[in-house]
């Protein structure tokens, strides 16, 4: 038989807000233990939780951008739980009435994977186990996540791979999460079933919390669906069950059984009040969304004209967008900008983080200058592949390395000069290109490009160069 | 009627033990209870679900970092702690 | 010194030097080791703090500054309410050794205007009793007859109030906390309307119900005290403030105000406590009042929704008593789960554990709708049954508790006949509004009995206008026969 995945996502994102979703502590990463702690995140007796603006102004971001139905009305509810690092014994989340729900995101296989809900809740502490003793920080407790939760609409770990990515991407983009996932700031619980191809009933599913790498996520999930089809085809059955995935071995295995099912006995939080967003805040956080990487990428594609390649590595994050439509507004071929930006300004990058941070030595106005002058036929290319280096090393503008005679251009008789220079001190060149190798005009073109110090229009010179020795 | 076994699984949710001995007077007591809030099965609901008491909305925090309380706060009242962390001690 | 109105006296012997707030307070930390003995009201005293405090004020007088009306006046304050450095119990040996980094803001609030806190009253654990016999350190007793309980859960505060071990104190009321006791030990205790007080540092029992309020032996004292209480707080997201200051209108005339009555108030309370509401109405009608009849059949299910519902969030509440980051930690455990588990057992006592039990037990699984859920609704319905009410009345006359004190020990027996003495408290509690108790006669056995004056949301200035009418009438009766037997 013939089976295929059915897998959906619950993916925790962390979002950056300066202070805790219900205090003032400061969210930062790190910190000796228990120092980003008071008394309302360590639910001290008596406590209350404020809940922060920024937390809810976050969230509708995230679900405009994921192309969700923002409540009017929503509330916070208590998920009732008992663990050492949750200090008041339940998680202040959205229960029945989340901030966003019904939205989607579109793979590139023509695929929507469907958003439930995204809802706002709380972080909770850290367990550190060592020599018997448990250690408890609290630092991370109360720090601000969303719940993306999907349908399960996945049928394969690439889809998968593809929707986080994605969803990577866009929460960066509009500046709500930095979505490190070794940090922790962006984790996934991933629900796993199989069915027979063509059947429309769902299967037992199994759960793996917690997975904070893309790539061992997917690998997870081929290992349960061929354990699962493994265990079906041999008569067994499917038990519902939170796994593990052991990165050693690439393997899954029981977390804790069944016998303490989740009851997690939700009700709405008296102490906090309901959140009302009318449509015209909505609207206004809307207008204030800036343009997400695909509506960019397409439009860099139809607008611009650049290669899908290059539109997919411009639109990698939010300061190298902003930086190349900086550099390109009002220039004749955005291509160029493209091709300095990647060609030479990203090679400048030690890493992926820093290329997505994107802190050039030079602003984007400096680059729109420098190829205005390409445009205008003030300089040549060459000339300001070399200029653009000599910026980026230095901070300074273009007009710090071209000299007037740079930007004067060449004048005719010149480089008719350059030319006759050149066949006269090339004549093993000029009878290689007699005799018919092609090859032996670049040695020549070379030549020129150095006397004009690259300013010359390289197909000018050949036109000349070929008129002198044929 | 409320049993033994609701008594243990609702005290495990509780994380409460109920010793044997106490099983039985806890289970009657609950019993009683149960049954006396029963009585609101009688009561016909007019009115649709309740809200917030106080219907207020809307209630927030600017996004603004205040100082956290120092740790040696933070910590004063642990039983046990160990280098800025709350402890819990292997024992027996 | 007479009874009544005693903070304003106090306040003009201070200012007029003819005692030292020094002497002020030693009277009263004297009369707490004389009298505490016996009334078991205090479970923690101050008296360093309090004579410091009583100092500075001392010297504040001697620079001839002009005090505030609360400034320097002996008062004590719950164990559920957060002191800074102090302990706070909650009556639990959960809690034990507990000493807060913070202040709650009615506490705050009161320190600032230079209140002097002698100490801790005792209280139910919790809050969870009607008696303060579920204390872990026992009942606190009656000044009118220490063989009788001062009430609950607010026994302590009552105790020392009436026992005039403090001129004034801040209990916590979420079924009838302040006023049971108030009305068992013959004084004015307040439950403010929902969100007119600050929750923030009081221990939560039921989140929704909770409110914090003043136990004084007049009402022009509570009515000072509830105008100091009564601010708007930036770290209770409920809380709004007063919408009217109650001291200016206390004095108003009555006439014409619409006194409401419902039959159902009465059902199953002694006779005695009836007749002597019966007569607190015709003190109305003498006033001018008019006499309205109200009907209120919800109130058959008052007792059970909120049970159902002050439990639900109890068990909630009471989750985060751990051992890990404060109180009671269990000595003998394997891991952490076990750890929680002994230190919850061997930390909460009876009464806690069967509402944490029963609380889980309407939320979890397959119960929610029965329980949890219609008793929600119930409370809407009891929301607007109250409302259609106040469309035709100012304010409700009913008894406070269908009896006087109870004997101790008498109390603890069976939980849901305990339960069902809480009948004329928990309306308001369920509907948010606010309600009062004072004296308003005695039983055969001279125990004091209280009558409820309940008010329409944030309506406090009515409800004490009307109290402060009635105080005044019966105030050659009623009030001064209501002063204390132990001082």
């Amino acid at each position: 038989m013939k089976y295929e995945l059915v897998s959906g996502l619950e993916t925790h994102v962390e979002l950056s807000t300066k202070t805790k979703i219900f205090c003032s502590c400061s969210t930062k990463f790190g910190g000796e233990p228990n120092t980003h702690c008071c008394p309302v995140c360590l639910g001290f007796p008596g406590t209350l939780p404020k809940l922060n603006k920024k937390v809810v102004e976050y969230a509708i971001m995230a679900g405009l951008a994921t192309n969700c139905e923002i409540s009017n009305i929503s509330k916070m509810d208590r998920k009732n739980y008992c663990y050492p690092d949750l200090p008041k014994a339940y998680q202040i989340s959205q229960f029945d009435m989340p901030l966003c729900k019904n939205g989607y995101i579109d793979l590139s296989n023509g695929r929507r994977i469907r958003i439930n809900r995204i809802h706002i809740e709380e972080d909770a502490g850290k367990l550190v186990h060592q020599g018997g003793n448990t250690y408890v920080d609290y630092n991370r407790g109360g720090v601000p996540l969303i719940e993306i939760v999907t349908e399960p609409d996945f049928r394969s770990s690439d889809e998968v791979r593809e929707y986080v990515e994605k969803l990577q991407l866009t929460m960066k983009f509009i500046g709500v999460s930095d979505c490190k996932m070794q940090e922790g700031s962006m984790r996934c619980d991933v629900n796993i079933s199989v069915r027979p191809v063509g059947s429309e009933e769902y299967g037992t599913r199994t759960e793996i919390k917690n997975m904070n790498s893309i790539t061992f996520m997917t690998k997870a999930i081929d290992y349960e669906y061929t354990r699962q089809i493994d265990v079906l085809e041999n008569g067994g059955k499917i038990t519902q069950e939170t796994l593990r995935y052991n990165e050693s071995d690439g393997t899954t295995s029981s977390m804790r059984n069944k016998e303490d099912a989740d009851d997690y006995r939700y009700f709405r939080d008296p102490d906090l009040v309901n959140i009302h967003v009318t449509d015209e805040e909505v609207e206004a956080i809307r207008r204030a969304l800036p343009e997400l990487p695909e509506v960019k990428r397409v439009r860099y594609i139809s607008q611009f004209g650049l290669p899908e390649a290059d539109a997919l590595q411009l639109t990698k994050s939010r300061a190298i967008a902003e930086f190349f439509e900086a550099a390109s507004d009002g220039v004749k071929n955005p291509k160029t900008v493209a091709n300095c930006i990647i060609g030479q300004i990203f090679r400048r990058m030690e890493n992926d983080d820093a290329k997505e941070k994107f802190e050039v030595s030079i602003p984007a106005s400096y680059l729109k200058d420098l190829v205005l002058l390409l445009d205008s036929g003030k300089i040549r290319m060459n000339l300001l592949k070399s200029t653009l280096d000599q910026m980026l090393d230095s901070g300074k503008p273009a007009t710090e390395f071209l000299s007037e005679s740079d930007l004067s251009g060449v004048d005719t008789g010149d480089l008719k000069k350059f030319c006759e220079d050149a066949v006269a001190a090339n004549p093993n060149a000029v009878a290689d290109y007699r005799a018919g190798k092609e090859k032996a005009l670049k040695a020549l073109l070379g030549s020129v490009m150095k006397a004009s110090r690259g300013r010359a229009d390289a197909l000018e010179v050949e036109r000349i160069l070929i008129e002198l020795i044929s | 009627m409320v049993t033994h076994e609701d008594v243990l699984k609702i005290a495990r949710l509780s994380k409460l033990q109920i010793r044997e001995d106490e099983l039985e007077a806890f289970t009657k007591d609950m019993d009683e209870i149960i049954n006396f809030a029963n009585t609101i099965n009688q009561a016909a609901v007019e009115s649709s679900d309740f809200d917030h008491i106080n219907r207020l909305e809307n209630v927030f925090r600017e996004d603004v970092v205040e100082p956290s309380l120092p740790s040696e706060e933070i910590l004063r009242n642990a039983e046990s702690q160990e280098d800025g962390y709350f402890l819990v001690k292997k024992r027996g | 010194m007479e009874d009544y109105g005693k903070i304003k006296k106090l306040h003009d012997s201070l200012q007029k030097k003819e005692f030292s707030c020094e002497e002020l307070t030693k009277t009263y930390i004297g009369a707490i080791e004389a009298d505490n003995p016996a009334l078991n009201a205090y479970v923690h005293t101050t008296p360093e703090t309090a004579l410091a405090a009583a100092r500075e004020i001392d010297a504040k007088i001697a620079r001839g500054e002009t005090l505030d009306i609360l400034e320097g006046i002996p008062m004590t304050l719950k164990d559920n309410i957060s002191t800074t450095g102090i302990e706070t119990t909650c009556g639990s040996k959960i809690l034990e050794g507990y000493r807060p980094v913070f202040d709650a803001t009615v506490w705050e609030l009161l320190r600032r205007r230079g209140a002097v806190l002698l100490g801790k009253t005792n209280m139910d654990e919790f809050a969870m009793g009607s008696s303060n016999e579920t204390s872990v350190y026992g009942g606190a007793w009656n000044p009118h007859s220490t063989a009788h309980v001062a009430g609950g859960s607010s026994g302590g505060v009552a105790s020392a109030v009436a026992g005039n071990l403090a001129v004034y104190g801040l209990g916590s009321d979420t079924g009838g906390s302040i006023r049971q006791p108030a009305s068992f030990c013959g004084i004015v205790g307040l439950k403010p309307t929902y969100g007119a007080v600050s929750r923030y540092g009081v221990v939560a029992y039921a989140s929704s119900f909770d409110q914090v309020g003043p136990i004084a032996t007049s009402v022009e004292d509570a009515a000072l005290v509830y105008d100091a209480l009564a601010k708007q707080d930036p770290r209770d997201s409920t809380s709004r403030g007063a919408r009217e200051l109650a001291c200016g209108t206390l004095k108003k005339d009555i006439k014409g105000m619409r006194i409401g009555f419902a039959r159902q108030y009465f059902d199953g309370v002694r006779d005695e406590v009836r007749e002597a509401v019966e007569r607190s109405m015709q003190v109305y009608c003498e006033l001018g009042a008019e006499l309205v009849e109200i009907d209120l059949p919800q109130l058959s299910y008052a007792l059970p929704v909120y049970y159902i519902l002050s439990c639900a969030e109890a068990s909630s509440n009471l989750g985060r008593f751990d051992g890990i980051r404060y109180g009671y930690k269990a000595k003998n455990y394997g891991d952490v789960n076990e750890m929680i588990a002994k230190t919850r057992s061997e930390g909460f006592g009876k009464e806690v554990k069967r509402r944490i039990l029963l609380g889980t037990y309407v939320l979890s699984a397959g119960y929610y709708d029965a329980y949890y859920k219609k008793a929600q609704s119930l409370r809407g319905m009891l929301v607007q049954a109250f409302q259609s009410a106040f469309e035709r009345c100012d304010v409700i006359a009913a008894p406070t508790v269908p009896m006087t004190a109870f004997e101790r020990g008498k109390a603890a027996q069976n939980a849901v006949e305990t339960y069902l003495t809480d009948i004329c408290t928990v309306p308001v509690n369920i509907a948010g509004i606010p309600a009062l108790s004072l004296p308003c006669g005695f039983d055969q056995k001279g125990l004091p009995i209280g009558l409820q004056l309940i008010g329409n949301s944030f309506c406090e200035a009515t409800l004490l206008n009307a109290a402060y009418q009635f105080e005044q009438a019966t105030r050659e009766t009623v009030f001064r026969a209501a002063k204390m037997g132990v001082r």
